[in-house]
């Protein structure tokens, strides 16, 4: 399993959002988007899911190409930055809905799609909460039933839009080396989207920095902080450091 | 000495605390007093009025008015003409109100302005343009009387009149709202392979529904109460054409008072009913928008 994306472009009203961009996720690997705010990575991140469609490029999942496919065809777990768990659905349907939306030939049993909830619901530590509704869970609960709602239909790969993002500093943290720990029981190919640098050469195996919709370097953690490719990438890391 | 203390307290939290945009006792006083005296006086005398009046001579000639077969038979029309005119404006409200928050497209503007010109033109104009379409001088006129259709003095030219005044209200009501909550759960939808129907019926569907339901019963108490638009196109045939507030009229201009306020008690009863169903409603309504906003 693993992601790739040749010469993706996308451009809203004339602003360029990403421009060729070209990536890949190894399988099993965890990889992180970092840039400034306005740098194009959620729309990459969304380009990669089916949520927006290029100008130009390719998109492949597992050497298929998957660039005119819609969203519901990819099978790209997505978990949103504020969740978008459906609001009038308990905990419990929320993470049953991929597998309740599946067409009758591949939509396992009743007793099934129960037990695989469960399931996802005991490796986020949710298990107790499976009636309770959206509204009544704090924000990194919401986080982590968004998560196994993305699970729940085993995608291809998992992508994560600042998945920590609106959560307060103590809970990123914890949530931070958890979903590191979660990364490595599971295997999932996942991308995530971050603008805090912190997190990202924390979490991920791998970097992508971008700035203005172009990449500026791709890297491990340890090389990119050695040798930075450019001046951005430089100033980027070296003025958040200052802070 | 604390015991004085307390009574000033307790003295003080007696009065609602005085906050800093409310006026001297004079103003508030004559304020409160002419709304609500103009409140009572334009709204709920003629309500008590209409309920008397209808019951005047006694309960026994009130429900005589409802065995009358022309009144049954408007009674009939009225229903009939809501059973058709509701749901397509509810499809077409959906529709539209879809259209205007999930697309872009040209003329986007133009037209969410002019969904809501039913509102601000004349009812009777409304049922004017439709003679002028179908009527036999019409444009279309001959062609329909070749067919042997026949629009205006029959049920379909009420029915299209009645559209015609009430086709803002579902999308009026669904649009602010579509607006408010966004997209992000019917994305989530779609990436867990949920199909566009699928993702209508399971997430945007209870997302709006009292939304939905509210723009419902106004535009269903608007149908049913359609006075002007529907006197143009109609041509006032007894036990035919004649919806409930066209008969009343009838019975008003023939001096048949207790019938004609019978009738239109029906009416008032209605709009009490949906004044009632509708807070309860927008209450549900604001509650999922909050929820959703959470």
């Amino acid at each position: 399993m693993s992601i790739r994306v040749e010469g993706l472009s996308k451009k809203f009203a004339g602003h360029v959002a990403v421009e060729r961009a070209s990536i890949e996720v190894g399988t099993g690997k965890l990889v992180a988007l970092l840039g400034p705010s306005g740098s194009g990575k959620t729309t990459l991140l969304r380009l990669i899911a089916g949520l927006e469609f290029p100008d130009a490029g390719r998109v492949f999942f597992h050497g298929e190409e998957v660039t005119e496919k819609s969203a519901y065809e990819r099978r790209a777990g997505f978990v949103f930055q504020h969740y978008a768990l459906f609001q009038h659905l308990s905990v419990f349907d929320n993470v049953a809905f991929g597998l309740e939306v599946r067409p009758c030939a591949t939509r396992p049993p009743k007793a099934e799609i129960r037990e695989r909830v469960h399931c996802l619901l005991k490796l986020v530590q949710l298990e107790a909460f499976a009636k309770r509704f959206p509204s009544q869970l704090s924000g990194g609960q919401r986080q982590r039933v968004a998560l196994a709602r993305a699970l729940a239909i085993e995608p291809r790969v998992l992508l994560l839009d600042e998945p920590f993002g609106a959560l307060d500093a103590k809970v990123r943290k914890e949530l931070r080396a958890w979903i590191r720990r979660f990364h490595d029981e599971t295997h999932n190919t996942s991308l995530f989207v971050t603008h805090d640098q912190e997190e990202a050469f924390e979490v991920a195996d791998e970097v992508v920095i971008l700035n203005h919709g172009h990449i500026q370097q791709i890297g491990a953690p340890g090389l990119i902080q050695r040798e930075p490719a450019n001046a951005f990438v430089q100033d980027f890391l070296g003025l958040d450091f200052q802070i | 000495m604390a015991g004085a203390i307390q009574d000033l307290t307790t003295a003080r939290h007696a009065t609602p605390p005085r906050r800093a945009t409310e006026e001297g006792p004079l103003i508030r006083w004559t304020l409160i007093v002419l709304s609500v005296g103009f409140f009572a006086a334009f709204l709920l005398l003629p309500l008590v009025a209409v309920f008397a009046e209808g019951f005047r001579r006694g309960a026994g000639l009130y429900f005589k008015t409802f065995a009358d077969p022309v009144t049954l038979d408007a009674i009939k029309l009225t229903l009939v003409t809501a059973a058709i005119a509701v749901p397509s404006n509810t499809i077409f409200g959906v529709a539209a109100a879809w259209a205007i928050t999930r697309f872009e497209f040209r003329g986007k503007q133009f037209f969410s302005t002019l969904i809501e010109l039913p509102l601000w033109v004349s009812p009777v104009i409304g049922g004017l343009v439709y003679v002028l379409l179908f009527g036999s001088q019409g444009v279309l006129g001959p062609w329909l009387q070749a067919h042997h259709w026949k629009i205006i003095y029959a049920t379909p030219g009420i029915v299209i009149a009645t559209v015609f005044v009430t086709f803002p209200f579902v999308a009026r009501g669904l649009i602010p709202l579509m607006e408010a909550q966004g997209v992000a759960e019917e994305e989530a939808a779609l990436t867990l392979g949920a199909r566009g129907w699928q993702v209508f019926l399971r997430v945007t569907l209870p997302k709006i529904k009292w939304g939905l339901l509210y723009g419902v019963i106004l535009a269903n108490a608007r149908a049913m109460g359609e006075f002007g638009a529907v006197s143009v196109v109609s041509g006032h045939i007894r036990g035919l054409t004649n919806t409930v507030p066209l008969q009343i009229e009838i019975l008003y201009n023939e001096y048949s008072f207790a019938a004609a306020f019978a009738l239109a008690s029906l009416l008032s009863l209605l709009a009490l009913v949906t004044l009632g169903v509708k807070t309860y409603v927008e209450w549900r309504a604001r509650q999922q928008l909050e929820q959703s906003q959470r």
